[in-house]
């Protein structure tokens, strides 16, 4: 089987056409980025606190708001998260002014007096194992005799079994969950089921990002990005001309500046984790260019004297059914990221999703134009210098 | 087989052999970061003023306590706002010997401007060793008390030589919010005598015109009834000068009162010992304040001589805390207050999801290049899946020889490296088809297929590798995850597809005596 064989495409005949394509699409880039929505920062760069929780049931919003206002720590924004049914939340407070501190242990009592109002020395879904074993020492609900190491002993393995339970389900919703902890005799199971508190939610994860730590993760995102791009400059520039290395780089730019426009038409938040995939974008989209380019540079060596566009034509339709094939492949793997991922890393998957399209097209379309127009540039004053 | 052929499979088989050995049993080998594991990070800031200001506290009374000796008492002596230095007035008949050798001996540390007001401040290479020293003495306790947690294999180090900042990392802890409460605890216990106690405070200083002497200060307490419950607050005037601190615990354990409930058992050392000794000795019959936090917690009376050890008692303790104040006291305390700059905490459930949801879009994604594969290529397609299936073994086995952490970012970079690893075959195999399409044999074909493709090869991957390297420098935790995955996981992919499917390829061909076809 074979796709695309001994195509013979004009690319750079539509140079102007796809280049209009690609500076109109940077231009509403561009404004989606500074007019329009704008970027949404998370937690890495906006600062602030966090929450990641997980309700029983549908958790009401306006009673998770008021708990969290009446702290006086900012604004309130909550946001779903995963699947539509698990009832889990994203709980975010800016921390008051450039404060630095721990807001998430105040934020998670603050919604435990809202949500959990009965009292319990024993919260399964809020307490670790060592606290409930010593709830349960004391409590002593199979009546053990002796030490309280003795009586530890006798409740370690069943407060595990608990946790173990918390950890399969994310959260314990209430006495029959523990019929499958074998570990917890009937004693412990009756008396949790009358004593023990079970509560509306349980936490997920917390993130606390400060403003030093902000402005740190700030300053090395952008040396990250700053830096690969240099890098990627003088690595073409040395192994190919400065002319391929600034086609490169200006696809790169096309590249980041797309993807950042599509990340502020969507809403989707910037975080380091769409830093790490902005800058897998940038090797992936370089990878490509690189593939094209090499074989340019090989064909050159073939056929002196040939016009330069239709060198570069050759090497685009040489390598094609390798651009489709590649790009397709990977493609296919981050669309079963973005599908399948979860929603941890759906926004990295995004950013690849939408990178791995533009990055092999402007492969074609902007590295190669742009290296084209260097090198006319170039061969231009190398003739005016030798006319003078 | 040939010579040559048969040493290459060998390397092959050597470096396949090895990648499994370090890679078996896998869930004890490969390690998983926090995201994957749950757990939680903290980088948290030592306030190193509070132990400056401590310096200069002590400094201040030291020089209070030697010029009211000699009698003369300095007036208006005080801290200065800053922190790091105090003022005071002489009186006026204070002799300047006296004052000369005071300052001499009590202010070695300190540069001292004298005027009408004399003002002493922390000389700054001493301000910058009193700061080292806090924070290298809160990361000792620090780690003492995270010891204690039996938590496996933490990270509890100093961010940088120089920086006030310390990055704890705890994989695995089940309850983030008592284990924040625990490292952050200042757990100042001190045993001070007691001067005088009173129901309220303008009670416990109407005799002193509503302020407290100099040596002394006012610290209050919950009032219990017979039952043990709280029912109000009492007032306790105590000295400054403590009898002894936490600093002469040698340890401290949970134990029973009299009545059974929880307390905590403290012993000291041979010098605390010999201290508290001589104290209760000479005071039997009076009360001294067990205070821990500023907070009287008992006071009971001396009825007799008391050498080694001693109760907390009376803080209506449960199992727990009283576990937990033991445990921050063997571990010492805190030289200054912490301030938690970063919390990142993952609970074992979402990480427990992230992994089967990444696996799961993984193994999904793989399976469709594999069909792919064998569908576009049919006999070197089973090539390059040999060559994708070693290259995830290796790449595995590399990480877990270099004990690099996998994590969410990371498997996504791995998944990401098994796409691109199929772009080196897919390449390789194009140029084979474009020679074959020229009339070269089949041997030719292969022979040029790689040899041009090699250039693109390495060129592509090394860009990719450059982009890594950065991450890796700039990223933080599971994204240097993502950018050690990724970098392991293209430089196998460059041994795997030239390496390993040139080897399939000569093996196949060596089999057959004339190759005038090849299933690509």
């Amino acid at each position: 089987m074979r796709f695309l064989h001994n195509t013979s495409i004009r690319f750079m005949h539509y140079k102007w056409l796809w280049m209009g394509i690609s500076t109109a699409l940077i231009v509403a880039s561009l404004l989606l980025i500074t007019v329009g929505p704008g970027f949404k920062f998370g937690v890495d760069f906006s600062g602030g606190t966090q929450l990641t929780l997980k309700f029983k049931g549908e958790p009401d919003l306006g009673r998770i708001r008021k708990a969290l206002e009446e702290l006086g720590i900012g604004t309130v924004t909550i946001q779903r998260f995963g699947e539509v049914g698990e009832h889990d939340l994203l709980i975010r407070v800016q921390n008051p002014k450039q404060q630095e501190g721990d807001f998430a242990a105040p934020m998670l009592a603050a919604l435990d007096r809202e949500f959990n109002k009965e009292q319990s020395a024993i919260r399964l879904n809020l307490q670790g194992s060592e606290v409930i074993t010593n709830a349960l020492v004391e409590a002593n609900p199979d009546e053990v005799g002796g030490t309280v190491s003795g009586k530890q002993a006798h409740y370690k393995p069943m407060a595990d079994a608990i946790l173990q339970v918390r950890k399969q389900k994310g959260l314990i919703e209430g006495p029959a969950d523990l019929t499958g902890a074998s570990a917890v005799s009937a004693d412990v199971r009756t008396y949790l089921s009358q004593q023990a508190r079970f509560g509306e939610f349980s936490l997920l994860a917390a993130d606390n990002v400060g403003p030093l730590v902000g402005k740190d993760l700030q300053s090395k995102a952008t040396y990250a990005v700053v830096f690969s791009l240099l890098g990627m400059l003088i690595y073409i520039w040395f192994r190919f001309q400065l002319q391929y290395g600034v086609g490169a780089i200006v696809a790169l730019i096309h590249d980041t500046i797309i993807a950042l426009g599509a990340l502020s038409l969507t809403g989707r938040e910037i975080d380091i984790p769409t830093i790490a995939a902005l800058l897998t974008l940038i090797g992936y989209s370089v990878n490509d260019t690189v593939i094209i380019f090499d074989r340019i540079r090989e064909n050159i060596r073939l056929q002196r004297g040939k016009p330069l566009t239709d060198t570069m034509d050759m090497a685009i339709n040489q390598t094609l059914s390798r651009t489709i094939i590649t790009s397709g492949l990977t493609e296919l793997v981050v669309v079963s990221l973005f599908l399948f991922g979860g929603d941890v890393i759906n926004t990295f998957a995004f950013v690849l999703m939408l990178g791995i399209i533009v990055g092999t097209y402007s492969s074609v379309y902007v590295a190669s134009p742009i290296a084209l127009f260097a090198s006319n540039w170039i061969e231009q004053r190398r003739q005016a210098r030798r006319r003078r | 087989m040939q010579r040559k052929l048969m040493w290459r499979w060998l390397l092959i088989g050597v470096v396949a052999a090895a990648a499994v050995y370090f890679m078996v049993p896998p869930d004890k080998k490969i390690k998983l970061g926090l995201d994957l594991k749950g757990g939680i990070h903290l980088v948290l800031q030592v306030n190193t003023g509070d132990a400056v200001r401590a310096e200069v506290d002590d400094a201040m009374e030291r020089m209070r306590a030697e010029l009211t000796g000699k009698g003369f008492a300095p007036e208006a002596m005080q801290r200065l706002e800053a922190g790091d230095g105090f003022k005071f007035k002489p009186v006026a008949n204070t002799s300047d010997k006296v004052l000369d050798k005071a300052i001499d001996e009590r202010l070695a540390d300190f540069k001292v401007t004298r005027g009408v007001e004399i003002v002493a401040q922390v000389k700054p290479e001493v301000k910058r060793t009193i700061e080292d020293m806090a924070v290298r003495q809160g990361l000792e306790t620090i780690r003492n008390r995270i010891d204690q947690f039996g938590v496996s294999e933490p990270v509890i180090q100093r961010q940088g030589l120089e920086s006030n900042r310390i990055v704890v990392q705890l994989p695995g802890v089940d309850d983030p919010g008592r284990v924040k409460e625990l490292i952050r605890s200042t757990a100042f216990l001190e045993v001070k005598p007691v001067v005088r106690v009173a129901p309220t405070e303008e009670a416990l200083l109407a005799t002193t015109g509503g302020q407290a002497p100099d040596d002394s200060q006012v610290v209050s307490g919950d009032l219990k009834g017979m039952d043990g419950r709280t029912t109000g607050k009492e007032y306790y005037l105590v000295k400054k000068a403590s009898v002894i601190t936490g600093r002469d615990l040698r340890t401290a354990r949970r134990s029973q009162d009299q009545y059974n409930q929880p307390a905590v058992h403290f012993s000291l050392t041979p010098e605390g010992a010999r201290k508290f000794g001589d104290y209760t000795a000479a005071h039997i019959g009076d009360r001294m304040a067990i205070v821990l936090d500023n907070k009287v917690h008992s006071a009971p009376n001396i009825k007799s001589r008391i050498d080694d050890s001693g109760i907390i008692e009376g803080g209506s303790f449960t199992v727990q805390s009283a576990e937990d104040l033991a445990l921050v006291l063997r571990a010492g305390a805190l030289p200054a207050s912490i301030t938690y700059l970063e919390e990142r905490t993952v609970g074992p459930s979402l990480g427990r999801d992230s992994i089967v949801r990444g696996i799961r879009a993984g193994l999904f994604g793989l399976l469709m290049i594999v069909a792919f594969m064998l569908v576009y290529y049919k006999g070197a397609g089973v090539n390059a899946i040999v060559a994708l299936v070693l290259n995830s073994v290796v790449l595995i086995g590399a990480m877990s020889m270099f004990k690099a952490t996998l994590t969410l970012p990371g498997i996504a970079g791995i998944i990401l490296t098994i796409g691109m690893a199929v772009d080196a075959n897919v390449l390789i195999f194009e140029r084979i088809r474009e020679e074959l399409d020229l009339g070269k044999t089949v041997r030719s074909a292969i022979d040029l297929g790689f040899a041009r493709a090699l250039s693109s090869i390495v060129d592509s991957n090394l860009t990719t590798i450059i982009s890594a390297l950065f991450l890796f420098q700039f990223g933080t935790g599971p994204i240097k995850g993502f950018a050690v995955s990724l970098t392991i996981g293209l430089t196998v992919s460059m041994f795997t597809a030239v390496f390993v499917s040139r080897a399939i390829f000569d093996l196949v061909l060596s089999r057959r005596e004339k190759v005038t076809s090849l299933s690509i």
